[in-house]
């Protein structure tokens, strides 16, 4: 019984770890006026809202897989088959993408207006972070 | 002083308006395409069946294949030009189409105003009716998408999209006019004319619960469908018999559609109705109801659809399975058997000819030769691949 325990715990801290390895951090520029929601953050980032910039990742990768899924509840499938609707329709366009998390912090931290993901590790003084997602 | 403060206004409000088109100079490539065949089996071998006439019992790939490319350029941060070029097959042969040609103005966050050659907002799926990778199936249901034959109109449109906290919700106005483009009947091309082309829509898109899309369009239809036959009434073997004229008659189209995707459970449903003044024909009515479910990159699905028309009726199920090899590219497969009722051709193609007997046969009940109306019905499978770029 002790033994079980002792895996539960040694699982539950593991999980714990792992969360918070992946956390993400949706961010604004430090000035920024604006804090959106996170349904406004959906909005933006699906390109219906267009009152802030959404900084976009270009590749795929688990920052950006894990903020799609827990903002829009799309994967890359799916973000894509989305994206072709706009683009083929002329409704809209991809936002504009930058390569990694410092890139993000970078031009978030530059503009005032602009909204981007990262991973929890990589934020500084020059955003603030709106919510993170686990 | 004061136009000096107002240009000095309207500098601050330029400056203060955030990025939402391409940038200036920024240009954005994309594709699509649709490798696939099919093949109509079953009783009427050798018969046509199609929006265009090109399914049948041999093995074709220009029925589904289609190819385009497009092309957006920002000429300033809130005006762009697109340009969208598409080749596919019409009658046995391959043409290239220019589907999309227009100005965009991004005004404010939430109006975009467009002019030059754009889609006809008809369908749900008008818009992106060629990007196969925008819909579960390789055919899109034939009851509901032969209704309208016209992709593309000369004109302006409004598109104005308000962010809502469960999602959004866009209007859409358009206005504008198609000459001479070609319709598909009794498997032959005529000429047809759109005049004073007014659609609507509004679509509500919500993070939860789907998107619901109502849309209406209008226009002043002019067209002469006629055909060569032997008219052995009069003894004329080369009669040739007006079909339908119509002259600026008013067409009027509506259509009522419902998506749903949450990642697991998926369903494409629409319902459209079609009338034109003084065709001496009642609405036609259509709908299909789609339901699937994804299994990891698998997605089987199930479609009924039908089609009313003036007493005579097509009924459809289709069965598909879907495979995503690629975050952007679908391997389809689907078989669909398709029957009418009430001695109906449906989506099947009648030449003049045949029109013309089964005419004379049901005015003289037969006494006259002719040959009744029948029934007809197929067993459709289509294999194919759909990508974007």
């Amino acid at each position: 019984m002790k033994a079980f325990l002792r895996i539960l715990t040694a699982a539950a801290l593991l999980g714990a770890a792992s969360l918070a390895q992946a956390e993400v951090a949706v961010i604004v520029n430090s000035a920024a006026a604006k804090t959106p929601s996170q349904s406004d953050v959906a909005n933006i980032f699906l390109g219906k809202d267009k009152s802030m910039k959404g900084v976009d990742q270009a590749g795929w990768n688990p920052v950006k897989e894990a903020f799609y899924a827990a903002v829009t509840s799309k994967n890359e499938s799916q973000l894509k088959s989305y994206w072709s609707g706009l683009i083929f329709t002329g409704k809209g366009q991809p936002l504009s993408s930058v390569a990694d998390d410092a890139a993000v912090v970078a031009k978030v931290g530059a503009e005032a207006d602009a909204i981007g993901y990262v991973d929890s590790a990589a934020v500084n003084g020059s955003v603030k972070v709106l919510f993170t997602l686990p | 002083m004061t136009a000096l403060r107002v240009a000095g206004l309207a500098a601050i409000c330029l400056a203060a308006t955030p990025a939402f088109a391409l940038e200036q100079g920024e240009h954005r490539f994309n594709g699509f395409g649709t490798v696939g065949v099919t093949h109509l089996g079953g009783e009427d071998d050798g018969r046509s069946y199609g929006i265009n006439g090109q399914t049948n019992d041999s093995w074709r790939g220009d029925q589904l294949s289609k190819f385009g490319a497009q092309l957006s350029y920002g000429l300033t941060d809130s005006v762009g030009v697109t340009v969208q070029a598409t080749a596919k097959a019409q009658q046995d042969e391959w043409k290239a189409n220019l589907e999309w040609a227009y100005l965009s103005w991004q005004t404010t966050d939430q109006l975009m105003l467009r002019a030059g050659r754009l889609r006809s907002p008809v369908y749900m799926y008008s818009e992106s009716l060629d990007v196969g990778y925008s819909y579960p199936w390789l055919r899109l249901p034939d009851e509901v998408y032969s209704q309208v034959q016209v992709t593309n109109y000369e004109g302006l449109d409004a598109v104005y999209t308000v962010p809502l906290s469960y999602g959004s919700v866009t209007f859409q106005l358009a206005g504008g006019q198609a000459k001479n483009r070609d319709y598909y009947a009794y498997d032959d091309q005529f000429d047809i004319d759109y005049d004073k082309l007014f659609g609507a829509s509004v679509s509500l898109a919500t993070n939860q619960f789907g998107t619901l899309r109502i849309g209406y369009v209008e226009a002043d239809i002019t067209t002469d469908i006629n055909g060569t036959v032997n008219n052995y009434l009069t003894g004329n073997p080369n009669d040739n018999l007006s079909l339908l004229v119509l002259d600026k008659e008013k067409g009027k189209f509506t259509s009522i559609g419902y998506q749903y995707d949450n990642g697991t459970w998926v369903s494409n449903n629409e319902w459209t109705s079609r009338m034109i003044e003084n065709d001496g024909l009642e609405a036609i009515d259509s709908f299909y109801l789609m339901g699937g479910r994804r299994f990891g990159d698998f997605l089987p699905h199930v479609t009924y659809a039908r089609l009313d028309d003036n007493g005579g009726r097509q009924s459809s199920w289709t069965l598909g399975l879907n495979y995503q090899a690629a975050p952007t590219v679908v391997i389809k497969g689907e078989y669909k058997r398709v029957d009418t009722q009430n001695g109906y051709d449906g989506v099947f193609t009648r030449n003049a000819q045949e029109v013309f007997d089964n005419e004379v046969h049901s005015r003289f009940g037969g006494a006259l030769g002719g040959a009744p109306a029948r029934n007809y019905d197929g067993d459709i499978v289509s294999v194919g691949v759909d990508f974007v770029f």
